[in-house]
């Protein structure tokens, strides 16, 4: 063994750099990381203060800023506190709650035609054998379009010289109307043009969750209740439907919750047009802030909608937790 | 009794059997045309020039398909403004490498450092118990909340309290607002429940007999992370990334009330298209559709048996 030069001894020894070489350091620093209540909470600190000062913070000062009265057009050293003002205007603006009111209708209504025609895929194509693969492929693609692309797909299909008309004109001209209408100025027509285009692109999820309900059905239970001589109808209704109940449930809470977010087509399609007819409250609030400047009226709006939607939200993860330890007991 | 007879019941239960699966194929057939009808619309109206895009009645293909519409977006032998590119409807050749160049960055840098730090605290949350029982379900709401809620704070935060602190601090003004970093934290914190929740259906499967033999055979706890656990998740990993991908590549109202004009991500692009003051340009546009999608599609397809357990956060599992 030849001696070590000097550059290098200097790296390894310990008297020589204070107590403190690279190599030990790292050696300490391994033997740190490697204690487990350090290993344990690493990833759980540095999470937690991504939450931290990206959400809880941020939520903090919007609570202290719905307080006050400002727009965002003047220095933010100007503004003042007008403590509930803010809340009380939100709590009286009718546009607030009839966008509200809105956003649950088209949740309600495209919830309840994804479930319908989403369950009744998942049927079909669990009975088909041959096939079945391109179904499923073809049936899970909408879901990855992306949302701002379905709401540029549907207003091409919804404009008064598109496929839709025409594919109307022979019945329409029957009647003597002019079949190039224009369906996304007709406040009914352009609300119903944003449940279907929400429909058409998340149905996929609701088959997809039933399918695989479908497909986890125990079959000697099927079995037995054909052989006891129940009838199609009895099967699926005292069998096939309390088995798919978790599924069902999973799919209703995960699909509301998504549709109340609903804001993208709500741009893209109608921009909240005609009047207000498609104005969700996300578009509502953004509109106001964002175009309006109204920032301390945002904060407050936003501060009412996080305390309204936290008990859904609390409701919805109480029954997934729920169906999460029936579905976990009954697998042990 | 000839009803009875052996050879006519075969026949008849063979013609209701096969009847009713050419009902069940028809009904599918047609939803699927439905569900393939608008991507089929967009990919031939990005092939057609500017007099077929709303010409009536429409055309179901172009009738003089040309690559115009691609040419124009790419600005292909272009820098800015060419004469070739130019028309009178469409002034200008639009560039979408920018836009392409910061959703791709922000999408996948946000997806991996949240795939890391997930993985790594899913692990934990699954070995050791961090953060108490019902953690995971604390993490959840985070995803439940509406993106408005959260955008409204961090609009002010960005604005205000960020730019006060470091000039208190560090003597400058920082700003996030527009920048990678404060639209890609947000993609982090929001792509995290998804990252934990998927990553934990996929750790549990990993039997904790494993990394205990190799404890006890005297690995240390990083080794038998990385050659024990690791290998058994990667795919798993794979999955998470590829979904988390999706999600942010296609998030919409984050960035449109976060970035721009500097940083603009594909979907805010397309959506300036459609408020133009000169008239929609649906041929660009389609394109611009054409080319986000197809990536995504493509991946979606990659991953389609996990896509369940991703979207109900390994609730359904296949």
């Amino acid at each position: 063994m030849t001696e070590l030069e000097p550059s290098q001894s200097k790296w390894l020894d310990r008297e020589k750099n204070g107590g403190l070489c690279p190599v030990q350091f790292m050696k300490r620093v391994r033997a740190w990381w490697g204690q487990e209540r350090v290993f344990r909470l690493v990833p759980f600190v540095l999470v937690e203060s991504i939450f931290l000062f990206f959400l809880a913070v941020p939520f903090a000062m919007t609570i202290y800023i719905s307080f006050l009265k400002w727009r965002a057009n003047r220095p933010f050293e100007a503004a003042y506190f007008k403590w509930f003002v803010n809340y009380k205007q939100v709590l009286t603006e009718p546009a607030f709650w009839e966008a509200l009111g809105r956003t649950f209708y088209f949740a309600g209504v495209a919830v309840t035609l994804e479930l319908t025609i989403g369950f009744f895929m998942a049927m079909f194509v669990h009975k088909v054998v041959r096939g079945r693969r391109f179904y499923i492929t073809v049936f899970l693609i909408p879901m990855m379009v992306v949302p701002v692309v379905v709401g540029y797909n549907f207003s091409m299909i919804f404009i008064d010289s598109g496929p839709l008309n025409q594919m109307l004109a022979p019945f329409l001209e029957m009647f003597g109307i002019n079949p190039r209408i224009r369906w996304l100025s007709h406040p009914v027509a352009a609300q119903w043009s944003l449940i279907l285009a929400d429909v058409w692109q998340w149905t996929s999820l609701t088959f997809l969750i039933f399918l695989s309900g479908f497909s986890a059905l125990p079959q000697q239970l099927l079995n037995a209740a054909r052989v006891m001589g129940a009838n199609r109808w009895q099967i699926f209704w005292r069998v096939q439907l309390p088995l798919l109940k978790p599924a069902i449930i999973v799919a209703v809470v995960i699909r509301c919750m998504e549709a109340l977010k609903l804001f993208d087509q709500a741009v893209l399609l109608t921009f909240g047009g005609p009047g207000a007819a498609t104005e969700t409250v996300a578009f509502f609030l953004w509109r106001q802030v964002w175009m309006f400047n109204k920032y301390s009226f945002g904060a407050a709006a936003s501060v009412l909608l996080l305390i309204f939607f936290s008990g859904l939200i609390y409701f919805g993860i109480y029954l997934l937790v729920r169906q999460r330890a029936i579905v976990s007991q009954e697998s042990l | 009794m000839e009803s009875l007879s052996p050879k006519s019941v075969k026949v008849s239960f063979f013609r209701r059997y096969k009847l009713r699966r050419l009902l069940r194929h028809g009904v599918l057939i047609v939803w699927a045309i439905v569900l393939l009808f608008p991507i089929f619309w967009m990919v031939q109206t990005s092939f057609k020039d500017a007099g077929e895009w709303v010409s009536w009645p429409p055309h179901w293909l172009p009738h003089e398909p040309t690559v115009h519409n691609y040419r124009q977006i790419f600005a292909f032998g272009a820098s800015g403004f060419d004469e070739k590119l130019s028309r009178e409807a469409t002034e200008q050749a639009f560039n979408i490498w920018d836009s392409l160049k910061d959703s791709a960055i922000i999408a996948s840098l946000s997806s991996l450092v949240a795939l890391v730090l997930g993985s790594f605290l899913s692990y934990s949350i699954s070995r050791f118990g961090v953060g108490g029982k019902n953690f995971r379900y604390i993490i959840l709401t985070i995803r439940m909340v509406p993106p408005i809620v959260i955008a409204i704070p961090i609009v002010m935060y960005y604005a205000i309290l960020i730019p006060h602190v470091t000039q208190a601090i560090f003597g400058m003004r920082v700003s996030l607002f527009d920048t990678y970093v404060g639209l890609g934290m947000l993609y982090m914190a929001t792509a995290l429940p998804f990252v934990i929740w998927m990553m934990l259906s996929f750790i549990e499967e990993v039997p904790y007999t494993l990394e205990h033999a190799a404890r006890l055979m005297g690995a240390g706890r990083i080794y038998t992370l990385r050659r024990v656990v690791l290998p058994l998740v990667a795919p798993g990993m794979v999955v998470t990334f590829l979904f988390i991908f999706i999600l942010n590549w296609s998030e919409f109202l984050l960035a449109l009330t976060l970035t721009q004009p500097d940083v603009t991500t594909l979907p805010v692009l397309l959506n300036k298209f459609q408020s133009a003051v000169e008239g929609r340009l649906y041929g660009p546009q389609a394109a611009i559709g054409t080319v986000i999608t197809l990536p995504v599609v493509v991946m979606g397809v990659l991953i389609q048996k996990h896509l369940v357990k991703g979207f109900t956060f390994g609730m359904i599992r296949k």
